[in-house]
């Protein structure tokens, strides 16, 4: 069935039911003709059209080229003309969006349709309504601007967007996200997976844990700050957050939305000051630690040459007394290096400026090697070096002299018995680091036992003349205050490995 | 003037051990000292001790901070090793130059095995009130 009708018996009573029907209609109904000539006329407007439009009976009378120029803003009117005639020639229906500026009423945003079809005398008729689209025109508007305010507010603040549908495993990447990974700057649709992968393996776990926290309602959104892999095979940090923002009846998320912010310039620092911090924790229970043995050291020798003195004061045995000179002596000297030791720590804990330059390595463990030439061969000792020719390392001169000599006079004297001595000295690099590495095949430490205290002068307490764990400590601060780091791998009758990392 | 026969001296500091020999002998105690470098030979030679039947020694000079072994570990397992002679009673005395209250602290955790924490240079009146 097309249409339906109203069974109407007499012609009188469908005439009176199409009159009311078109009349009273509260919808805008009309119908105009262009003549052959061109002339322009309304053959019907129904009430509600000269309500809306105010028209008076002369208007309904008149050329309604005229009345609607007059109604029609000028902007407007030149489209409206091209678009009727348009429809006149080629006879198809008409659809047209105009504005007209009524009085009490102002701007107006209207839409007209209409059937367009020829008469017989080669008129051409127009039967169609028109709609006050003004509302619809203003809401489009005010979302046309706010998107633009959005977009502009995206662009300036360089955050990325996304949007997942749950569904198909689709997200929508703004291109600022395609930007921080380095991929072509333009809005992208990918499957949530490729995201998934790019993901740093060690941040995947805390990363799903934040979305399914709030998939299950636990938070009020996501948040997360993960590594990703850009294309460059390089990580960045990037801050995800985001909201579902349609649930399923049964609660499924629909559709989530978030944000991409790239935070690695704030993670590095944050790195760094964790970093300098833990270097400062470290080096200030190292000075804790000092403190005690330096008190603990002056105690003993001072303690020891008191009561030594004492003994001689009232002895007659000459034999003794020369005992007790000789321990007098290894006390004295005993108490000078604790005090020696105590002044260089003091010195590079208290200058502020440590004066780094750019060093050529192999020169200075020629150097190293010539001080301790003597020892070397007394060992039979065999040199290895694998430092290529030219490299060179930003360090403070006394300092790389000091750590050379101390790693180097330490596997010479701690070499096994067993075999000819070797030591090795080799170089590589990272991104911001230079890293020597000091290996021998001696006795090795007993890290299980000793690793804790290894640099933190245990062997102090060793009242021989030459403790390692003094020059491991001093040596460990000046490699520190110089902004590396020293680390050891030993095991007990192999050998040990020292790694200093240099910062470049 | 003596309580005590069997005495080990356990310390890395020859110079103390040489104090010890001459504050003995001058003061007239008449004791029988063993001298230690770290607590590792002295636990050693307790253990050939009790394996051979032997007697504990009746007094301990023990030093805090020795290389290999030192005051603290050598309490641990001497507390092990005197379970296999448990009716012998050995006193120890800490003998130590450190006054670090961590030291001092530690010393009051280990007061059922030790019966007085002395502070270097041991004086006249140390020694009266150990024997």
């Amino acid at each position: 069935m097309e249409t339906y009708y109203p069974d109407l018996k007499s012609l009188e009573e469908k005439n009176r039911f199409y009159k009311k029907l078109l009349f009273q209609s509260p919808d805008l109904i009309f119908q105009f003709t262009i003549s052959n000539s061109g002339k322009l006329s309304f053959s019907f407007l129904s009430k509600s059209v000269v309500t809306h439009f105010n028209l008076t009976s002369e208007e309904k009378n008149e050329d309604a080229f005229f009345v609607l120029k007059r109604k029609i803003i000028p902007d407007d009117f030149n489209a409206f003309l091209l678009s009727i005639h348009h429809c006149k020639n080629l006879l198809t229906p008409w659809t047209h969006e105009f504005r007209a500026m009524l009085p009490g009423k102002g701007l107006r945003w209207y839409k007209g349709i209409a059937t367009v079809e020829s008469t017989e005398d080669g008129d051409v008729d127009f039967y169609g309504k028109i709609t006050d689209i003004t509302q619809y025109k203003e809401q489009e508007l005010r979302l046309k601007l706010s998107e633009e305010r959005f977009q502009f507010a995206l662009e300036a603040s360089s955050e990325g967007i996304w949007d997942y549908d749950v569904k198909s495993q689709k997200v929508f990447y703004s291109s600022q996200s395609m930007k921080m990974l380095e991929f072509e700057e333009e809005d992208t649709i990918d499957s949530i997976d490729k995201w998934d992968d790019r993901v740093h393996s060690e941040d995947k776990e805390r990363y799903l844990t934040d979305i399914r926290r709030h998939i299950d309602n636990t938070t009020p959104y996501y948040e997360n700050a993960q590594r990703v892999l850009t294309k460059s095979g390089e990580y960045k940090w990037i801050l995800s957050r985001g909201k579902i923002i349609e649930r399923d009846t049964n609660g499924n998320p629909l559709r989530i939305i978030g944000t991409h912010t790239d935070i690695s310039a704030q993670k590095e620092k944050e790195q760094e000051l964790i970093k300098t911090v833990e270097i400062i924790g470290a080096q200030n229970s190292r000075l804790l630690n000092f403190a005690h043995i330096v008190s603990h050291n002056l105690r003993s020798h001072s303690g020891n040459i008191g009561m030594l003195l004492n003994m001689i004061a009232d002895e007659n045995d000459a034999a003794f007394i020369e005992e007790s000179f000789a321990h007098l002596r290894s006390s004295s000297n005993a108490l000078s290096q604790t005090i020696d030791h105590l002044k260089e720590l003091v010195e590079i804990q208290t200058e502020l400026i440590h004066k780094k330059e750019n060093l050529h390595l192999n020169t200075y463990l020629n150097k190293t090697l010539n001080i301790l030439a003597e020892e070397i061969s007394k060992n039979k000792v065999v040199i290895k070096n694998l430092i290529p020719k030219e490299e060179t390392i930003t360090f403070n001169p006394a300092y790389l002299e000091s750590v050379l000599l101390n790693f180097t006079s330490n596997a010479i004297r701690y070499s096994h018995p067993d075999r000819t001595p070797v030591i090795s000295y080799s170089l590589s690099a990272s991104q911001t680091q230079k890293i020597l590495e000091i290996k021998d095949n001696g006795l090795g430490i007993n890290l299980e036992r000793h690793g804790k205290k290894l640099f933190g002068m245990y062997k102090t307490f060793h009242k021989h003349q030459d403790s390692r764990g003094i020059g491991l400590f001093i040596t460990k601060n000046q490699i520190e205050a110089m902004g590396g780091s020293v680390q050891v791998n030993s095991q007990v009758g192999v050998g040990t490995t020292f790694k200093i990392y240099f910062n470049d | 003037m003596t309580k005590f026969k069997d005495v080990f001296v356990i310390d890395d500091d020859q110079i103390f051990h040489f104090i010890i020999r001459k504050l003995f002998a001058k003061n007239n105690i008449e004791v029988n000292p063993s001298f230690y470098l770290n607590g590792l030979e002295a636990i050693e030679e307790i253990q050939e001790k009790i394996t051979h039947g032997l007697d504990l020694p009746d007094l301990i000079l023990l030093d805090i901070n020795m290389p290999i072994m030192d005051g603290w570990q050598f309490l641990d397992e001497f507390r092990k090793t005197r379970k296999r002679k448990p009716d012998e009673k050995t006193i120890i005395y800490l003998v130590s130059s450190s006054d670090s209250q961590s030291d001092i602290n530690k010393a009051k955790e280990y007061q059922d095995q030790v019966k007085d924490y002395l502070f270097k240079p041991m004086t006249l009146d140390d020694l009266k009130k150990i024997f």
